[in-house]
């Protein structure tokens, strides 16, 4: 060997060997630098777990604390049928124990299990029953089938069912909000889910020390309504016995504090169960929500205390003011209103208008008001617009062309034609003249109410004044002498109390500019009427069994008799003031 | 240590230092050396065992506190489970008691009992003894339930009223059927719901 062949063969070793080590070199790099996040991701994902962490769904309570909607969990079972034909514990063997907790046919299990390995040797994942409750799942949980898997949903419960479930709402199946405050107070209510990775060992336990990354879930706040719900079970079992005693195609009624502008109670007939939504959205998909908010309709005569009211509170008119009421009036501008029944001219006063319900009398002294005037009240009195609860799907009622209605809407509207208010407008008008004439936000929901027990997102409570307090009182002492000279007085009079009502009976629109043979009945009143405590309004759609308001007034008899007790309200210990009818 | 080690001894000479002339700037240096039998005199083997033995605790005590934290663990894990399984008898107890207090299974039940609510409220006047309104009873049949239970409950199909209960001769149970929920679960196995 000579010195030079050795000095190549150490230079061709040394190269080789600078090869081999840059090789290993560029896949360190790569290893721990280049692919460094990927790989331990696949490291930590052989041995560490993700889990969801399920934030909690706020609840809702009525006024008095009771609960309204609840968050339940509800267990998904769910079997692994490449296991589950080669267990010793056959899916024939396992239907046979499960099928009674479940309610299943054992068949039908057998044949998801089987069929669900006919189709995919590997199959894993073959729902055995979705959301079973807590009771349920700890029984299949006994029958001990090591092949099943379970995994927890949240999910909602309404402990009292259709009571406020026009109001409260529902969610789907996925626990989104779908309906009432549940939607409309989605903000509130809804939770964020959380996830947290954590190590485990071959049998599943946690290792400790081990939790890598935590979101913390953050559960929804409660939502607290103004409704009571005893009286609103009271109210709306009443509605829906004379609802279908009278053959209404729907009914609703509406419970307000006058002092407070707060609803105590929102009925509507039907009402869905929140726990069986199918039930009612398969028949009638209106009343999956409140029609009390969502279904617009002519108010006909309890409007005309509204335009009583305004003519007071104009100085245009005093309840002692005069008009000859024919059974035909008819302008020089092409109008033409009538009675609804044909009698003789009259010589009524204001009251006795607003007694007589005379659309002719109503429409003489509306004239004494522009169409401008009448439109500023009625915006006044929130008309046209929707109530300050912002109920899911509210409607806010038209109008019409006001104030540059046509010569016959001009009139039509005076007494409640023409345009359009919801149940819960029209106890808002009645609410504002219980009031002194200072219109209250309505309100549905007291505030969402946090982890610590502060209430926030607080409704507003700051009153308009509409009318002035002498016309406001003037109007409920008419109303009151609607109620006990008027042709329900003997129906509606509760001992003890003075009340203050007006009905209405207000043929329907067809949607082409004509009307209907359906009447829309309706009742609206306060009491006790020297110091009115609570408004109760009363409709029932096209009552086929009575197409009169005669039809509301068991129903507000009932509802405000059960109010003024259940509410221990003082009797009124004075008499309805006497104001003459006739001139 | 001996006493005859700390005399004074002479510098031996340095088998690693070549001899010769003494360096004039070096101070003279003077160390003890032991001798060979002093050396093999001193007990290493002491502390050997010192080291080992304490090693030997060390991993012995981290032995049984890695023992320990993993028996946490699984204490953990099953009171986590058991927490699991409590948590579910609360939320069993609670949707029991939330359907059967809902308005109308009470009202049904008071008038199954023969309560009937009297829609004629009348007033009796503490200053003069005057009766306000006029007083009727109220009649079986004519309560606001008169036409039956008209808000449905989807949560109270087949759950008995309290009259339709069992007589206790055959159960035993003053209220069988009524209350459905599991008992604590982890004393043992729950019983079966008799009311879906």
């Amino acid at each position: 060997m000579t010195r030079r062949t050795a000095r190549r063969r150490t230079a061709l070793s040394a190269l080789l060997l600078l090869a081999v080590l840059a090789v290993f070199l560029v896949r360190l790099v790569d290893i721990q630098v280049v692919h460094a996040d990927t790989l331990n991701a696949q490291a930590e994902g052989k041995r560490s777990v993700e889990q969801p962490i399920l934030g909690v769904r706020g609840d809702i309570y009525d006024a008095n604390g009771v609960l309204l909607a609840d968050s339940v969990l509800r267990y998904d079972v769910v079997a692994s049928p490449r296991i589950a034909v080669t267990s010793k514990i056959t899916p024939e063997a396992a239907a046979v124990a499960l099928a009674p907790i479940t309610g299943q046919d054992p068949a039908a299990i057998v044949a998801a299990i089987r069929g669900a390995v006919a189709e995919n040797p590997d199959s894993d994942f073959a729902f055995l029953v979705k959301g079973v409750d807590a009771a349920q799942y700890q029984q299949i949980r006994d029958v001990d089938v090591p092949w099943l898997y379970y995994s927890a949903r949240p999910s909602r419960v309404y402990p009292n069912g259709a009571v406020a479930g026009n109001l409260v709402g529902f969610v789907g199946s996925e626990n989104q909000a779908q309906a009432g405050v549940e939607y409309s107070e989605d903000a509130c209510l809804a939770a964020t889910d959380g996830s947290e990775v954590y190590e485990r060992s071959a049998d599943g336990v946690r290792i400790p020390g081990s939790t890598l990354t935590t979101t913390p879930a953050v559960n929804g706040n409660d939502l607290v309504l103004t409704i009571d719900r005893d009286l609103q079970w009271f109210v709306q079992q009443t509605l829906a016995a004379y609802a279908q005693k009278f053959g209404a195609k729907w009914a609703t009624a509406v419970v307000q504090e006058v002092t407070t502008g707060r609803l105590l109670a929102v009925a509507d007939y039907p009402t869905v169960d929140p726990n069986d939504v199918n039930a009612t959205a398969s028949t009638d998909v209106s009343a999956l929500g409140s029609r009390a908010f969502t279904a617009p309709f002519e108010p006909g005569s309890t409007f005309k205390t509204l335009t009583a009211a305004s003519l007071l509170d104009a100085g245009v008119a005093t309840p002692g003011t005069g008009v000859v009421a024919g059974y035909r009036f008819t302008t020089p501008a092409g109008a033409d209103v009538n009675d609804s029944h044909w009698h003789a001219d009259q010589r009524l006063t204001l009251t006795g208008v607003l007694i007589e319900s005379s659309n002719t009398g109503m429409s003489q002294l509306g004239l004494r008001l522009s169409s401008e005037q009448r439109y500023g009240y009625m915006r006044a009195f929130g008309l046209g617009a929707d109530t300050e609860v912002g109920f899911g799907g509210e409607e806010s009622g038209t109008l019409g062309a006001g104030p540059d209605w046509d010569a016959q809407s001009d009139l039509a509207t005076m007494f409640g034609q023409g345009l359009t208010t919801t149940a819960v407008q029209v106890a808002s008008i009645y609410q504002t003249l219980g009031n002194g004439g200072v219109r209250l936000p309505v309100t549905l929901v007291e505030g969402c109410r946090l982890p610590d027990g502060t209430l926030t997102d607080l409704p507003p409570t700051e009153g308009t004044r509409v009318v002035s307090p002498e016309a406001a009182r003037a109007t409920v002492d008419m109303l009151e002498n609607v109620a006990t000279k008027g042709w329900l007085a003997t129906q509606i009079s509760i001992d003890g109390y003075r009340i203050a009502t007006k009905t209405g009976t207000a043929q329907q629109p067809d949607g082409q500019g004509g009307y209907t043979d359906s009447y829309l009945v309706s009742l609206a009143g306060l009491a006790p009427a020297d110091a009115p405590r609570f408004v109760v309004t009363v409709s029932l759609a096209d009552p086929v069994n009575m197409n009169s308001s005669g039809a509301t007034a068991p129903i507000f008899h009932d509802v405000m008799a059960h109010l003024l007790t259940a509410y221990s309200v003082v009797p009124s210990g004075s008499g309805s003031p006497e104001l003459a009818t006739t001139y | 240590m001996s006493t005859a080690l700390a005399a004074p001894l002479r510098r031996p000479p340095s088998p690693l230092r070549p001899q010769g002339p003494a360096l004039p700037s070096r101070a003279p240096h003077i160390e003890i050396v032991p001798v060979r039998a002093q050396r093999r005199a001193r007990p290493r083997a002491v502390y050997a065992g010192v080291v080992v033995g304490s090693l030997g605790a060390l991993m012995t005590g981290q032995l049984l506190l890695s023992i320990a934290v993993s028996d946490g663990a699984y204490t953990i894990d099953r009171l986590q489970t058991e927490q699991k399984a409590q948590a579910r008898t609360v939320q069993q107890l609670t949707e029991d008691l939330g359907r059967l207090s809902s308005p109308q299974f009470l009202a049904q039940n008071a008038e199954a009992l023969g309560m009937v609510p009297n829609a004629n409220p009348v007033w009796l006047r503490m200053s003069d003894g005057a009766v306000i309104g006029a007083p009727a009873p109220a009649r079986a049949g004519t309560g606001v339930l008169a036409a039956g239970s008209l808000v449905a409950n989807d949560l109270l199909a087949g759950v008995p009223l309290v009259t339709e209960l069992g007589t206790p001769a055959s159960g035993g149970d003053a209220a069988p059927g009524v209350v459905t929920g599991p008992q604590v679960a982890s004393q043992g196995q729950p019983p079966a719901p008799t009311t879906r």
